[in-house]
């Protein structure tokens, strides 16, 4: 019996993964528990195992390119007792598509890398181009596993051609991103342009914070906090306060969640990730900063689960090592909201008399879904975030 | 006549061509006295007598043999198979003697023969009662095989089949048979091969014949609410077929589903998609798609039954993913 193999779901904003590699070969005899391919979410990369001993029959997706979930990459020849397998189904994909609506499954981009990469186009499409003089290469296809339609042709034939002289660009080098990296431009685009961005930045105090901190690690046998570990606590009780933010929009509707999960940003060599900090408002400050520096240290060594990157409404991302004084992030796919934190500042204001009175503050930014988001509640998470952050004492508090 | 029924229409065609040509003779298991199983043969015996309508005892091998016989002696006999599925016991009369007559005898003889096969579920009569063989047959050279879906061309292809020099198969869907429709009172005569655009469309060609064209119809109906417009092809005659209106269309619309009550594998669909590939390749959007029943005996239940004969719902949801 032949086993299908699809593009797992692993999340539940999930729609689309990116195959990244294929382990094995066509005709290569698999284990049972032996990798087969590497997907990659707009989160984490992570490897699919076979579920059953078998031959790899056939590999129908590409690596580098883009499917929706549940769609099938390849195909595994198992032997009978591949029970807990998912069996082929036999007609074709009937229910699955709706009609009404544009089609869930995205564009993948179809290039040339090598003559070995076969260009999956109609033979309509291939007429059109060839009567154009088109080159597939640079057509875009809008069907499944990315195949070229006529409709596609007709579209990139719309288009002003792409001038082929480099004109002026001097000692500039042209190079194609990696799966990695188109998935994360085109993600990014993605809710960069579908999503309403608003935006709303305070100045927070934090001497009383730094105060207790250095007071906190002035204990050696303590682990160390960090700034951030404090600002994840504050925005998970923030959150805790205001269930309203912990909601995300999720195929036309609204998903509210239980726990009060905070996700972070943890800047790695394969780019940002940003692995979630379970229920962070209502466990500890010690607890959540021993998640964050686990995750930390999973995310740099390339150890994050899938499960680690899965939920969450609001992502904090911190450039406060840094020199900056406003961080105004894009929303991470699939959430929310996210905080964009920026560096410490002493700087002087004045006080009620009108005399300067030496301040530490600290910029945060929302950026929130305003489907999801009225400014009001983005005002009223942003001010208790801002209380637990300039009385840090609320942090320590049993909850 | 409006509101005639299928079975008044094929009734109809056989006495017309009783009356205008004497050599026409009918055949089969219950036909002259009780008139038939559906009663396709009604009152034909009271009008043409014992000598031209003509009970058998029930061996359809030694019907449709006696029946070659008659065709090679100068006779052109219709036979009326009680249920498509019992012809499987007249095979050899019918493949290996009609079907090659006039090649072996270089011409010179001929089999001008029709078998009446009622096919179809949809009564639940059950695996030996309701199949779908058609494919059997088309995949003969020298059968011809007919499968009318109106009432006007119930009419009009028995008659262009009765008056064919060849063995011609004529399938009905039992389904079909009360239903009522149009019969013109001089119908126009069918000429054998020429499909006929049932409903005109842009967006993708369903090809189909029988009873399935009425579940096409009801499917591009539901498609047009949702902005897809479906052209709708009723092949009429399955050997030979319409090529020239298939993908003429195919070239129109660019995309192609083909429908049967038949069990997909194997079908008739088979062979029309493979020729949709082969010569209408440059022209196609999208694979071919095939809507037939499952690879399985026709069940009895009632529930079953509907379940296993291709609806207008499983037809548009192949459109659907031929658009995908």
């Amino acid at each position: 019996m032949a086993i299908d193999l699809l593009m797992p779901k692993l999340g539940l904003t999930m729609t689309e993964g990116v195959l990244l590699e294929w382990k094995v070969r066509p005709g290569d005899a698999v284990a049972r528990g032996q990798l087969l391919y590497v997907i990659e979410t707009d989160k984490i990369a992570t490897e699919v195992e076979a579920e059953a001993d078998g031959v790899l029959e056939a590999q129908l997706v590409a690596e580098g390119e883009t499917v929706p979930v549940g769609a099938v990459v390849g195909r595994l020849a198992g032997s009978d007792e591949a029970s807990g397998a998912k069996p082929r189904p036999n007609a074709a994909t009937e229910d699955k598509i709706q009609v009404s609506q544009p089609r869930a499954i995205p564009a993948s981009p179809v290039s040339r890398r090598g003559d070995a990469q076969r260009i999956v186009a109609t033979p309509l499409a291939r007429r059109m181009a060839r009567a154009h003089s088109l080159d597939l290469a640079a057509v875009t296809g809008s069907g499944p596993r990315g195949r070229i339609k006529a409709i596609d042709v007709e579209r990139t034939l719309g288009e002003p051609r792409q001038a082929p002289e480099k004109a002026g660009a001097g000692n500039a080098i042209r190079a194609k991103p990696s799966a990695t990296q188109a998935a994360m431009a085109r993600r990014l685009a993605e809710v960069k342009q579908g999503v309403p961005h608003f935006y709303l930045s305070t100045e927070i105090e934090v001497s009383a914070l730094i105060a207790l901190r250095e007071t906190l690690n002035a204990d050696a046998t303590a682990p160390r906090l960090t700034l951030n570990h404090f600002v994840l606590a504050a925005a998970g009780r923030a959150l805790r306060d205001h269930p309203n933010i912990n909601r995300v929009w999720s195929e036309g509707e609204l998903l509210a969640f239980a726990e009060s999960d905070v996700s972070m940003a943890v800047e790695t060599e394969r780019g940002l990730l940003v692995p979630v900090i379970r229920d962070a408002g209502r466990r500890a400050l010690d607890a959540v900063a021993a998640d964050a520096r686990d995750l930390v240290e999973r995310a740099r060594s390339g150890r994050l689960s899938a499960a680690d990157m899965t939920g969450g409404a609001i992502a904090v991302s911190n450039a406060g090592m840094h020199d900056v004084t406003w961080v105004t992030s894009i929303i991470n796919p699939g959430q929310s909201a996210i905080l964009g934190v920026g560096s410490v500042r002493s700087l002087f204001r004045p006080d009620a008399q009108g005399k300067p009175e030496l301040r530490r503050e600290m910029g945060v930014v929302l950026s929130a879904d305003h489907r999801v988001h009225t400014g009001v509640e983005g005002l009223a998470f942003l001010s208790s975030l801002k209380a637990y952050l300039e009385t840090p004492m609320r942090l320590l508090r049993q909850i | 006549m409006a509101d005639t029924r299928y079975i008044r229409a094929i009734n109809k065609a056989l006495a017309d061509a009783m009356d205008a040509d004497a050599s026409v003779v009918l055949m089969g298991e219950d036909i002259a006295d009780a008139g038939g199983s559906f009663k396709a043969t009604r009152g034909l015996l009271d009008r043409f007598g014992p000598a031209r309508v003509r009970d058998t005892p029930i061996s359809e091998g030694a019907i449709v043999g006696a029946a070659v016989g008659a065709a090679l002696g100068g006779l052109k006999p219709v036979v009326e198979i009680m249920f498509m599925d019992f012809v499987t016991l007249a095979m050899d009369a019918l493949v290996n003697q009609a079907a090659k007559s006039r090649f072996m005898f270089g011409g010179q003889a001929s089999v001008p023969m029709v078998v009446r096969l009622p096919h179809g579920g949809g009564l639940n009569a059950g695996p030996q009662h309701s199949q779908c063989l058609e494919a059997w047959f088309a995949h003969i050279p020298g059968l011809k095989v007919l499968c009318p879906a109106t009432v006007e061309d119930a009419y009009s292809l028995l008659r262009a089949a009765i008056d064919d020099p060849d063995p011609v198969v004529f399938v009905e869907n039992k389904a079909l048979y009360a239903m009522a429709g149009d019969l013109p009172e001089e119908p126009a005569r069918a000429s054998i091969g020429k499909a006929r655009i049932a409903r005109q469309g842009s967006d993708v060609t369903l090809v189909t014949y029988g009873a399935t064209l009425f579940n096409c119809l009801k499917a591009a109906d539901a498609l047009a609410s949702d902005g897809i417009s479906a052209e709708v092809v009723d092949l009429r005659s399955l050997q030979p077929w319409d090529k020239e209106t298939v993908l003429g269309s195919v070239a129109r619309t660019h995309r192609a589903v083909v429908a049967h009550e038949a069990v997909r594998s194997f079908g008739v669909g088979a062979e029309i998609a493979a020729v949709i590939g082969e010569e209408g390749f440059d022209d196609l959007d999208a694979p071919v798609g095939r809507v037939g029943a499952p690879f399985m005996p026709v069940p009895f239940a009632r529930s079953l039954e509907s379940r296993f004969i291709p609806d207008a719902a499983a037809i548009q949801a192949a459109v659907v993913a031929s658009l995908a």
